[in-house]
């Protein structure tokens, strides 16, 4: 079965393509196409992992390039990590392709949606089966184009134009990062196979300086993609593009995408002690930042973006500080509680058709099955104790407690209690108090969206329960049987972390339902203070970038286009009259009358007798 | 027999044909230009004559060549005339600057 | 300082100053009669270089009928036109010194030319020697020059006939 893994990313591109072609055809069966093919594709990729289990690693390789001595190939690598990314991106997808059927209903561009969603899911498959860097670029870019045109699917509103337009351009950002390391990385190692860059690391091929020059150059293409701090704008902006969007790709998947390359990469970074603080800084401060700014927006969607950054810097930190397992583990439990509380969200807009918490309120009456999945979601990203949440940022924690990062440690403390904060904030708003929508606005949900959200439910609960210390580090055990260079790290856990984070989460909920439920606490100062404005404009990000960059390149444009317009202009204007008087005079020249051409053609004699008498040509 | 020297008949001949060049290339009348050509015509007869009698190779055969030329000459003279009064009717001018059909 | 010599100034100067009155004179009759001196003077060249019967027949041909087609030519036409100089004086002097340049590059090539004493006796019943090669030696072209004189001729008719006279 494992042989026939190249299907994995074939199947959706057959999607993709049988969409595009038959759009006009299929209509409202292209959904149902989709679902079914994506399907498929997850069978193929549970049967693949179940083999996987067995083989530990698989590689499968075809030639496609050969520049002098260097062979560029082109296939299908298999390991612990690839399976892993490759059921949950699987898993997710078909479940999404099945919640978008009731959530696109009715669109106009219904077949459209879903062919950019199997090329989605193409690329992301294809991304994290490539055997090297090159390939993977490809599929990174691909990703990106994906994810661009989803965000854009309503094309017609401005905002998400411009948002497609700002996620493409500052992932672009990160992407020329991992460019330059992809390029010094080939200079480096003659080789872009992940396999020759781990030797080349064990073997101490490269300088100390350029393997951290390295590590760096891609993990800004990481920050672009996943979200990171400083590249983070695009992330909330993304949410223009349809809610089943963003709970695939700007919660679930691609946003990990940043992740998974540092985790393919670890070698690289494993021996930067430098370029892994860098990423536990980022990832720390990442997640402080998104979960203060979390606290106080008004838009469903904006918070649930924010809780993403937070929790991908979260995943970042584990990174940095060699927690690769807890970092993997906290992404595979991501997915599924992130993608649900996305898709609860996307029923509770798809019902009231409004994204503005203040208006909402009271709905766990209308939307029973939802307000009860998105408790169950927020419970787990709190950390709430035996949800998955708590035992994948439990063991981040112990990895930050034993690599000895105590401020590090203290920061992520405080993230994960504005986490739960923050998440419950959104919870008491939006499903309990007062309803202030008048009844019959509320929709009731259909079943394709209620099925992909009770199973997502029951992931968000059980799927921490793959990797604990008390019934057993599946996960942990299963990914460092594929990655040699992780053997001797192994962060316990305690009790007393167990019990912090406990306490932490709780009293996250604790403190949110005494402000929103309770009204215990004065709002009004909190509101009119600076911090909280600064807050509600997220730093002023969006200003300072348009105020340095966009204006900045805005100069320099505005400077090109005065030489374009004096300088440029002239010389090509002095060059157009040029060509002008000269064919005026050519044609001029013309004149028909053949005294004129007689005379023309007798000087150009005489000319040529007079060189050749004065050369002595007689 | 003869006492003149060859260049000069050559000399003559060359003057003549350059006042024919010029002329041929700079009037305005096409009855002038064509008598530019004859007179460009008869310097070339002169050279062919003077080789008869003072060239590399002497005898009769140059005088019998410039009896062709001048043969020719007459005839492309009438074909001249014919077309320049054909064109005469046609535009009502004779001068060559408005024979511009080439142009066109 | 002979006869001859003499002779071929007197005539050399005449032909000489018919071209240069032609390129000067003002009236299109007084051009060609200009030129009628040159071909006349060019007859008596002719004679001093043994050339009898050429002479003859440059008097008969150009200064006869040559000259009379084109009389015919200019009344024809406009009769009382003059030909103003040149149209474009920035020519006339760019070929007045190409013309030049081709005068001292030729005259180069000629100057100090010899090639021997010259033939002897062509003078000598001249006519009956022309005759003789002609019918000996140049029958064909002979022949096809007579057909190119009647393919002018008939070509001069068509050409000056008017327009749509076929019709009438």
């Amino acid at each position: 079965m494992i042989e026939f893994a190249w299907l994995i990313p074939a199947l959706p591109l057959l999607t993709f393509l049988l969409l595009i072609v038959l759009r006009e055809k299929l209509k409202k069966a292209s959904g149902y196409v989709a679902v079914l093919i994506s399907g498929i594709t997850f069978i193929v990729a549970t049967l693949v992992f179940l083999q996987l289990i067995d083989v530990g690693n698989f590689l499968m390789e075809w030639s496609w390039l050969t520049i002098g001595s260097i062979d560029i190939s082109f296939g299908i690598l298999l390991n612990p990590l690839n399976g892993l990314m490759l059921l949950l991106v699987a898993f997710i997808s078909f479940l999404i392709h099945m919640y978008s059927l009731g959530y696109m209903d009715g669109d106009q561009r219904f077949s459209t949606f879903f062919a950019y969603l199997s090329l989605f899911t193409s690329a992301m498959l294809g991304l994290v089966m490539s055997p090297n860097l090159l390939q993977f670029y490809m599929f990174w870019e691909l990703v990106g184009l994906g994810s661009f045109l989803l965000i854009g699917f309503y094309f017609y509103k401005n905002s998400a134009k411009q948002a497609a337009k700002k996620a493409f351009i500052m992932t672009r950002i990160g992407d020329v990062g991992l460019l330059i390391g992809l390029i010094l990385l080939f200079w480096q190692t003659n080789s872009l196979r992940f396999v020759d860059i781990y030797q080349a690391v064990t073997n101490g091929d490269m300088s100390g300086g350029m393997i951290t020059l390295i590590a760096i150059l891609i993990f800004i293409g990481a920050i672009g993609k996943s979200g990171q701090f400083p590249l983070h704008t695009w992330l909330p902006d993304a949410m223009e593009g349809p809610t089943p969007v963003s709970a695939l790709i700007h919660a679930a998947t691609m946003v990990a995408a940043g992740v998974y390359l540092v985790a393919v990469m670890y070698p690289l970074y494993m021996a930067s002690s430098l370029a892994m603080m860098i990423v536990a800084i980022v990832g720390a401060f990442t997640a402080i930042y998104a979960a203060t700014i979390g606290l106080v927006q008004n838009d469903l969607k904006q918070v649930l973006a924010y809780s993403t950054i937070s929790q991908l810097g979260f995943m970042m930190l584990a990174m940095g500080v060699l927690g690769y397992t807890a970092g993997i583990f906290h992404l595979f439990t991501h997915a599924f509680f992130k993608a649900l509380l996305f898709l609860a969200a996307g029923s509770v807009i798809h019902a009231v058709h409004t994204q503005n918490i203040k208006e909402m309120g009271g709905l766990n009456q209308k939307l029973k099955l939802t307000s009860a999945v998105f408790l169950i979601g927020a419970l787990a990203i709190s950390g709430f104790p035996l949800f998955s949440g708590f035992f994948s940022k439990e063991e981040i924690l112990a990895s930050v407690w034993a690599e000895g990062q105590y401020g590090l440690f203290i920061i992520a403390i405080v993230a994960a209690f504005l986490t739960s904060v923050y998440m419950f904030r959104l919870y008491f708003l939006v499903f309990h108090g007062e309803s202030k929508l008048t009844l019959d606005k509320v929709k009731p949900v259909p079943m394709t969206m209620k099925i992909p959200m009770m199973v997502l439910a029951l992931f968000a609960i059980f799927s921490g329960f793959f990797n604990t210390s008390w019934f057993g580090t599946y996960i942990a055990d299963f990914l460092e049987e594929g990655a040699t260079y992780l053997e001797g790290i192994h962060h316990g856990s305690s009790i007393w972390l167990m019990l912090l984070a406990t306490v932490v989460s709780l009293g996250g909920i604790a403190l949110a339902y005494l402000i929103y439920v309770k009204n215990a606490l004065n709002q009004e100062n909190w509101k009119t203070s600076g911090t909280y404005q600064m807050l509600l404009n997220k730093y002023y990000m969006d200003e300072f970038y348009d105020n340095t960059f966009v204006k900045g390149s805005r100069g320099i444009g505005l400077g090109f286009q005065y030489v374009e317009k004096y300088f440029v202009r002239l010389i090509i204007l002095f060059i157009g009259d040029l060509v002008t008087t000269f064919s005026r005079t050519g044609s001029k020249s013309q004149t028909g009358q053949a005294q004129t051409y007689t005379a023309v053609a007798f000087l150009g004699l005489v000319l040529f007798a007079a060189v050749y008498m004065l050369k002595g040509g007689y | 027999m003869t006492t003149i020297p060859l260049q000069a008949y050559l000399i003559l001949a060359l003057i003549l044909f350059c006042i024919g060049l010029f002329g041929a290339l700079t009037k305005r009348n096409t009855i002038i230009v064509l008598i530019c050509i004859e007179l460009m015509l008869n310097a070339v007869n002169l050279n062919l004559v003077a080789f008869s009698q003072l060239g590399n190779n002497p005898g009769i055969t140059g005088q019998v060549f410039s009896l062709f030329t001048i043969t020719i000459a007459a005839a492309e003279v009438a074909v001249g005339m014919a077309i320049l009064i054909a064109w005469y009717r046609h535009k009502n001018g004779v001068n060559v600057d408005e024979m511009d059909g080439l142009k066109d | 300082m002979n006869g001859e010599f003499i002779a071929f100034l007197i005539l050399s100067f005449t032909a000489i100053l018919g071209g240069i009155l032609m390129l000067n004179l003002k009236k299109v009759v007084h051009m060609l009669l200009s030129v009628v001196l040159t071909f006349v003077s060019l007859a008596g060249i002719y004679v001093l270089l043994s050339a009898e019967f050429v002479a003859v027949v440059q008097i008969l041909i150009y200064s006869g009928a040559v000259t009379i087609i084109l009389a015919f030519g200019i009344m024809l036409t406009k009769h009382t036109a003059r030909d103003e100089r040149t149209s474009n004086r920035l020519r006339a002097a760019l070929v007045g010194v190409g013309v030049l340049v081709f005068f001292f590059t030729v005259y180069g090539a000629i100057d100090n030319l010899f090639f021997g004493p010259g033939a002897e006796g062509l003078h000598v019943e001249n006519t009956q020697q022309i005759g003789e090669r002609i019918f000996a030696h140049y029958v064909i072209p002979f022949e096809l020059v007579s057909i190119v004189l009647l393919v002018a001729l008939m070509g001069a008719i068509v050409l000056a006939r008017k327009e749509g006279e076929e019709n009438k």
